[in-house]
């Protein structure tokens, strides 16, 4: 079947939760059983036809939501497949547990973006708010593969106990970023907040500038990189923060806590 | 068959099924991207005594290598998979990660995984560094001049190993320049190597021997100081024989090369004294893959026709 429009119908008086509403769910559905679907919504259960206009669209395998709003939690959850766009804001929880497809958010995203993310590719245009590709609240792990890309700026916590995957942040990455991050890539071209890395067992952080990072942190000196002219070359997210001469200055850290991770501070 | 007084003779290659692998290596400069490739694809001339058979496939300028630096595509080719998942990883240990500046990628995408880092990482004795992004892994091992960079694993293909051609000539100068005529036409054939010296084998091996150690020996029906003492496969004119042998990716890159390694020394013709083309078999029953010399140039010279 085609893909499938969602126009709100209002502004949203409570919260709502889109976990399960995924092209894959949506495509075996008529749209008459789509348009009864229960959504939370605050307290309630409403059909998903009372928050929204349900259109066909085109596209097989898309989703579209018009229009966005930072009400809007979990979109993306769990999506495995197919692709889900919105063209505004998103609230929490965007993308949370994605193990594939891709999730295209026009406007800024909520806390927890990405968060556990297995696979697949979230791209946010504007900002993201904190623990992005984080690990949520009682599990162990944060994302550990896919890609996140965030054009604007990433909040506190950002890849906080990732554990692999790519996260590449346009802008600034405020406090906490890669706290207890256990493997993994971030990339952040804009300015890295304070206690960047603590706990850090392995992984990688690219810097543009060198962060205020904790005392268990060692500057390894300058060095020849062939692994970013790889990276380069073989990561397209990454071509626009490497310029390709492989040259970056390597901290290792946090070795108060044994562990080996490193930000690589480039040129 | 007659190609400018050279004749090809009614004969055929015959080729045995071999599983093989590319590696990518690169370095700082082309020279020490050559020199890791000469020395992983050496002592690997005949899996009879090397366990494989190696050689470098092409060099590669740097805007086409992963890491944007000068490479060597090498082929390791083995008789099983369990062979070369033994001797790739250990080649790759004591020639590529020894040698400066060097780092070493998959260069073939699909097929059995054959180990690289994945096997060779525990040098690094817990330093080394994986990074996954996407579906591919490679691996960063600190070493005393920097870091090696290798992928985890690359994949293989099931190859054609042991076409051939013979060059009969009058003298051993003549075989051997038209030798390194058609060796340095078939090098320009994506997907094959030539695994002996300088491409060129002198030689030559039939099956079995007189001593019961021996699985091979040499090939005395075209050994020239044998002519008439032996059953002879060589004519009064011809004073010496060189062999090229041919290993490739597939049974079409083999083809080609032997019809383009044909076409060199058919070059050189009868007046620079080559007397013949022929080709060693085993009269057929033991290897699957068949090279025809005559239709497979004359397959050339209707191509070249059209």
């Amino acid at each position: 079947m085609s893909g499938i429009v969602l126009r709100p119908r209002a502004a949203f008086s409570a919260r709502v939760d889109l976990s399960g509403v995924t092209p894959a769910v949506l495509s075996a559905l008529s749209l008459p059983e789509i348009e009864r679907l229960p959504v939370p919504c605050g307290g309630r259960r409403p059909a998903l036809a009372e928050l929204f206009f349900v259109e066909n669209g085109p596209g097989e395998g898309v989703l579209l939501i018009e229009g966005g709003d930072a009400r809007l939690d979990h979109v993306g959850a769990g999506l495995a497949g197919g692709e889900i766009i919105v063209d505004g804001p998103v609230g929490a929880f965007a993308g949370r547990g994605m193990s594939g497809g891709v999730l295209r958010i026009a406007g800024a995203a909520g806390d927890f973006l990405g968060a556990e993310l297995s696979g697949g590719r979230i791209e946010v245009a504007g900002n993201a708010g904190a623990h992005a590709g984080a690990a949520t609240s009682g599990s162990r792990r944060g994302m550990s593969g896919g890609v996140l890309r965030i054009h604007g700026s990433a909040g506190v916590r950002l890849a906080e106990r990732q554990r692999g995957g790519l996260i590449v942040v346009a802008g600034d990455a405020d406090e906490g970023l890669g706290t207890d991050m256990i493997a993994g890539t971030v990339a952040v071209a804009g300015s890295i907040g304070a206690r960047a890395g603590r706990g850090m067992k392995r992984g990688t952080v690219l810097a543009r500038s060198l962060p205020a990072l904790p005392a268990g942190f060692v500057d390894t000196g300058t060095h020849d990189l062939v692994a970013l002219r790889l990276l380069a070359r073989r990561v397209a997210d990454l071509a626009g923060m490497l310029d390709g001469s492989g040259t970056a200055r390597r901290l290792v850290g946090d070795t108060l806590l044994g562990g080996q991770g490193e930000v690589l501070v480039l040129g | 068959m007659i190609i400018n007084g050279v004749e090809i003779r009614d004969s055929f290659a015959e080729a045995f099924p071999m599983v093989g692998t590319r590696l990518i290596i690169t370095a700082d400069t082309a020279e020490w991207a050559l020199i890791a490739g000469r020395t992983t694809t050496g002592f690997a001339t005949s899996v009879i005594g090397c366990g494989c058979e190696a050689g470098i496939e092409r060099e590669i300028p740097a805007e086409e290598t992963p890491d944007g630096r000068p490479g060597v595509a090498i082929l390791i080719f083995a008789m099983d998979f369990g062979s070369l998942k033994k001797v790739v990883p250990l080649r790759l240990g004591q020639c590529v990660l020894t040698c400066p500046t060097t780092a070493c990628y998959a260069g073939v995408e699909g097929g059995k995984r054959v180990p690289l880092a994945k096997t060779i990482r525990y040098f690094a004795d817990g330093h080394q560094i994986s990074k996954k992004i996407g579906d591919r892994r490679f691996w960063r091992m600190p070493v005393m001049e920097g870091e090696f960079v290798c992928d985890d694993d690359t994949g293989s293909v099931e190859g054609v190993g042991g076409g051939n051609i013979l060059i009969l000539a009058r003298s051993r100068g003549q075989a051997l320049a038209a030798a390194e005529a058609a060796a340095a036409a078939m090098r320009q054939v994506p997907g094959v190597i030539l695994p002996f010296p300088g491409g060129v084998v002198r030689s030559g091996s039939k099956v079995g021997s007189k001593y019961k150690a021996l699985f091979a020996s040499t090939n005395d029906a075209y050994c020239p100081t044998l002519r008439g003492a032996v059953p002879s496969a060589l004519p009064a004119e011809v004073g010496s024989v060189l062999e090229i042998v041919i290993d490739g990716v597939s049974f079409a890159a083999v083809e080609q090369a032997t019809r383009i390694g044909i076409e060199a020394v058919c070059a050189i013709g009868a007046a620079g004294g080559v007397v013949a083309i022929d080709a060693g078999n085993y009269g057929g029953n033991l290897g699957p893959y068949h090279f025809k010399l005559r239709p497979i140039m004359a397959a050339g010279t209707a191509e070249a026709a059209l």
